[in-house]
């Protein structure tokens, strides 16, 4: 318990936010009895949430995406007013379920996690729904937030995100698209494609065409299918490195084709403002930063319950020329 | 057709290390054999279910996919395997070089952080970081003494670990680009390009094919193919048979006629179109081949002496000749019976359900397994149980492993088959399966009775001939697509033709069974320049257009350097391992590394330089991946040591050190691209991809292991 409290005083110490001598009262009693709504209570009477403490725990890895996402949750913090505790589980399903716990453990206000397997991490956030915690998944885990028993689910659904896709291609005039994909068995990466299926009305070939690590072999497996097929006049990469693959592939064939992608790297942005690429689907990862924070601070303050049990969609946005200079700049400064 | 001349070679008491191997034993214990008997396999295979094979973007996309990053690595890693080192920082090195390389010129332009120092700087450092990456592997290697796999794995993930440190610290990416940014840049600023413009084209130079019109291009091509394939059956005739003491200059008189039939045979070809011309061209290249290498035998060969003189039946012709014409009346059934058209999955064609699909898996795994039990199939059923897990041989015991994992490689393969398969390709590759099995079973039937008479083993060659001709025109009956009514069915005709004219050769010329230097070196020379004919046929065809193919445009065909360079690379080194001292040092240190330090080879530097090697080929891909992408991904090359490992061995290298070549690894580059570009070629479902690239390897690897043991046990 000890070490709790000297951690999480030190921490408070460095946000420079609220009177410490609240701090040990509320984390000790929502420790001690887990009752959120007296915390929530005293909490409003208090500093209007100056001492609420949220957990953000993800799978990120702290890369280009997850920074935008942690950007965000600062800003809303600040915004706000309340105490945030970013916790990158890098790709470690242990490392998160233990975060977790910990943030039981603190007490916290409200935990958003990411749930990139969820096998391992529903447990432990059923765990924090029980013990009071309100919990919030973002980026991924739609398909288990209601499991969970989490409020709802900020991010971007893939299905609606190929959707969106498969709309934007039926408006620039393709009639047959490949979606090229660099993982196999990857569900996401699978669920963009099926979605793209839904909306377009032309004819979908779905190919694994090789992986990120040998880009050399993405380009000639992207050639081979549209030497194999010369109706397919369009390709989705549904990551940012096969996007531009799928431009080496045209170009080496001379061939213009109607490329679109998903997520961003400033080659793409490039290209996009080049007009070499119609658009990419961005998911908008800062709202998955942002909203968590907001949602769980109006829940602690207000007893608000936003999404009404269904999830809060960040996406999909679209990165087309029209708009790729504002979007370069906002990347560059770090909010998309 | 393997060994025509073994056996009966040997005196009874000479030593069997200097007993005389027949030009086809010799050619079947090299190491690459295997792998390019395997590239040809799987190039006819997808030539015959995809479009894109034996076009020139076919070959230009196979090529590239060999070249780099594959093939370069390729190379270089079967060298490190032939001294008995592995390294497994290859794969992660290639990223990491390319990347130092673009952070080292990233540039000065205020936003970019890095060096920015000329390409005529950067070039050369990045080449010493990776001689110095390999020198330290090559030396803790030497001075721990651990095992490489392990010392190198730590490479590996400093390596991976270093390029997405690197690349998020001073680019806060995590991909490191834009090379061409010195271009822009340079242009924008009117300032040097800090030489980009000039090395962009020696690492990322282009022949673009459609810019290149030649009309007698087909003529190049024709005559420098045909040329080139007589050349390689007169080597194989300088090879194989005894020379006269005097020449008998009237056989030359055949040889000027043979030269004009076939000539004319090509121009038949040219003008005209249809397959009943085809058929004339086709028959006056054939003739002309009867003629012609039968009046070159007659001038330079000395006449056949003994004949058959065993009497009774021979052994062991029997069965083959048997299974020869079952296979060969399977294939034609096949090929009338299933239909040519139809373009489901095998599972949809013939609505199998799971069910179903599992029961034939399992009478197909079930007939491997006996096979496996017997001793046929003992040797590739070893190599498949010893891939699958040697734990399972150890708890089981060798047979039983050896039955149970065919059994389950069989139960997958045939699974992913069904799915994977449409009818018109499932269709192509049984008849083209069948077809193989029953020309192979007649001409070890020909082959096994020519040990007993030279006479009956003739007879049933030209069977065989005749037998090929006969497919040959049924496969032209038979199929809708061109280039198995013009081109597959020339090439039949063609091959029987060459062993209908082999069968009589052997009839009439004495058969050499002895060394003659004299005579090897005038067959290696010939060898050589069929080789170069062939190149120059290939090069002209795939390099260039005619003004017809100009002007019906088509997809753009680029050729890129990189594919010189990997040609170069390969040649080079092979070149270096065959004929100098370090080359032989290789060997020696991957054979025995204490017995080479003993007779005196620097072993430990040997190593050290090998792993040099490695890493310097290392840092030419990471350079030519630069100019080609121009931004380079954190995660390049990273898992990609295992393909290279994997193309090494399918190329006929040895895991276990001091055996292996490296213009086989080359091939395996190739036969792992064509893997790779083969099934999106074919339209085949992605998914099952795995599987079939798995089971290609599995099988170029049974095939090379049963080929070299066979040519060896036979020595």
């Amino acid at each position: 318990m000890k070490k709790h409290f000297n951690w999480l005083a030190v921490l408070l110490a460095i946000v420079l936010v609220a009177a410490a001598c609240g701090d040990d009262d509320s984390s000790s009693e929502s420790a001690d009895s887990n009752d959120s709504a007296s915390t929530e209570e005293e909490a409003v009477e208090q500093t209007q949430g100056g001492d609420l403490t949220f957990h953000m725990i993800t799978h990120s890895d702290d890369g280009p995406f997850w920074s935008v996402v942690k950007r965000g949750m600062e800003a809303a913090c600040a915004d706000v007013g309340v105490n945030c505790v970013w916790m990158p589980g890098n790709n470690d399903p242990g490392q998160m379920v233990s975060d977790i716990e910990t943030a039981i453990g603190e007490g916290s206000n409200g935990i958003a996690a990411s749930l990139p397997s969820p096998d391992q991490l529903i447990g432990p956030l059923q765990d924090a729904v029980a013990a009071g915690v309100p919990v919030y998944t973002l980026n991924s885990g739609l398909n288990d937030y209601t499991t969970i028993g989490a409020t709802t689910h900020i991010g971007q659904s893939e299905d609606v995100a190929g959707q969106g896709a498969g709309l934007r291609f039926n408006d620039l005039g393709a009639t047959k698209v490949l979606c090229a994909q660099q993982e196999q068995s990857n569900v996401g990466l699978t669920e963009r494609c099926a979605g793209l299926e839904e909306t377009f009305n032309g004819e979908v070939i779905t190919q694994f065409v090789g992986l990120d690590a040998d880009q050399t072999e993405q380009i000639n497996g992207i050639k081979a299918v549209l030497d194999a097929d010369p109706a397919i006049d369009g390709v989705l990469g549904v990551g940012p490195v096969i996007t531009m693959s799928a431009l080496a592939a045209a170009q080496d064939l001379g061939i213009d084709l109607t490329i679109g992608g998903f997520d961003m790297t400033p080659e793409l942005l490039d290209a996009i403002e080049a007009g070499d690429v119609a658009f990419t689907v961005d998911q908008q990862q800062y709202l998955q930063g942002y909203l968590p924070v907001v949602l769980m601070y109006l829940e602690a303050t207000n007893a608000n319950q936003a999404g009404g049990g269904l999830p809060v969609l960040t996406g999909p946005g679209f990165v087309t020329p029209d708009n790729a200079a504002a979007v370069k700049e906002l990347s560059a400064a770090g909010t998309r | 057709m393997s060994d025509t001349t073994a056996g009966a070679s040997a005196a009874p008491n000479a030593d069997e290390r200097l007993a005389y191997r027949g030009v086809f034993q010799r050619a079947l214990v090299r190491p690459e054999i295997g792998a390019a008997i395997g590239a040809v396999a799987v190039w006819v295979f997808f030539w015959a279910v995809s479009v894109k094979f034996g076009q020139a973007s076919g070959a230009q996309s196979i090529l590239d996919q060999a070249a780099a990053p594959l093939g370069i690595m390729a190379v270089a890693v079967a060298l490190l395997m032939i001294g008995g080192e592995f390294d497994l920082s290859s794969g992660a090195a290639t990223g990491a070089l390319g990347i130092l390389t673009i952070l080292l010129v990233r540039d000065v332009a205020g936003e970019a952080a890095g060096a920015g120092f000329s390409l005529w700087v950067a070039l050369p450092i990045s080449l010493l970081a990776a001689l110095g990456l390999g020198w330290w592997n090559g030396f803790l290697v030497n001075r721990t003494s651990l095992p490489s796999f392990i010392v190198t794995l730590g490479s590996f993930f400093v390596l991976k670990g270093a390029k997405l440190g690197f690349s998020k610290l001073i680019v806060d990416q995590i991909q490191v680009g834009k090379l061409d940014d010195l271009a822009i840049y340079a242009e924008e600023n009117g300032v040097s390009d800090k030489g980009y413009g000039l090395l962009d084209k020696v690492f990322a130079g282009e022949w673009i094919r459609n810019e290149h019109v030649w009309d007698s291009r087909d003529w190049v091509y024709s005559i420098g193919t045909l040329a080139g394939l007589t050349l390689v059956v007169l080597a194989v005739y300088e090879f194989h048979f005894r020379r006269k003491d005097v020449m008998n200059p009237t056989g030359l008189i055949g040889v000027v006629v043979g030269i004009a039939l076939g000539l004319a045979g090509v121009w038949q070809l040219h003008n005209t179109d249809g397959a009943g011309a085809n058929t004339i061209g086709a028959a006056l290249i054939g003739a002309g081949m009867l003629v012609g290498f039968i009046g070159w035998g007659v001038w330079r060969y000395a006449p056949h002496t003994q004949s058959g003189t065993t009497a009774g039946r021979p052994d062991g012709v029997t069965a083959p000749l048997i299974a020869g014409v079952i296979c060969f009346v399977a294939a034609i059934l096949v090929g009338t019976w299933m239909d040519a058209q139809n373009g489901e999955d095998l599972t949809e064609a013939f609505d199998l359900g799971g069910g179903t699909s599992l029961a034939i898996a399992i009478v197909v795994a079930l007939v491997a397994m006996i096979w496996s039990a017997g001793t046929g199939g003992a040797a590739a059923g070893n190599v498949i149980g010893s891939a699958i897990s040697a734990a399972a041989a150890a708890a089981l015991g060798e047979a039983r492993a050896r039955v149970i994992s065919t059994g389950i490689v069989a139960i997958l393969a045939t699974l992913g088959f069904l799915n994977l398969s449409t009818e018109q390709g499932a269709r192509a590759i049984i008849f083209i399966a069948l077809t193989g099995a029953a020309f192979v079973s007649l001409i070890t039937a020909a082959t096994r009775s020519r040990r007993h008479s030279d006479r009956a083993g003739s007879a049933l060659l030209l069977l065989t001939s005749v037998a090929l001709v006969v497919m040959a025109f049924f496969v032209q009956s038979e199929s809708s697509a061109p280039k198995f009514r013009a081109e597959a069915f020339s090439f039949m005709l063609a091959f029987a033709a060459i062993m209908a004219v082999w069968a009589i050769a052997n009839t009439r010329f004495e058969v050499r069974r002895f060394t003659d230097t004299s005579a090897d070196t005038t067959a290696r020379n010939m060898l050589l320049s069929a080789v170069l004919l062939i190149v120059v046929g290939m090069v002209a065809r795939l390099g260039w257009v005619t003004t017809e193919e100009a002007e019906v445009g088509g997809s753009i065909v680029k050729y890129s350097v990189r594919i010189l360079w990997f040609l170069g690379f390969t040649a080079v080194v092979s070149w270096v391992l065959a004929r100098t001292r370090f080359g032989s040092w290789t060997f020696a240190v991957g054979g025995n590394k204490e017995a080479a330090r003993q007779v005196g080879v620097p072993a430990a530097r040997t190593k050290t330089q090998l792993f040099m090697v490695v890493s310097a080929a290392a840092w030419l891909v990471g350079v030519l991946l630069a100019f080609r992408l121009n931004t380079i991904q954190a995660s390049t090359g990273d898992g990609e040591e295992f393909e290279y490992i994997i193309a090494a061995v399918v190329g006929g290298t040895a895991l276990t050190g001091g055996y292996g070549s490296t213009i086989g690894a080359g091939i395996g580059a190739l036969i792992m691209a064509m893997a790779v570009q083969g099934i999106p070629s074919a339209r085949w479902n992605s998914d099952w991809r795995f599987v079939f690239v798995g089971g290609i390897l599995l099988l170029a690897v049974v095939a090379n292991n049963y080929i070299r043991t066979k040519a060896e046990s036979a020595r």
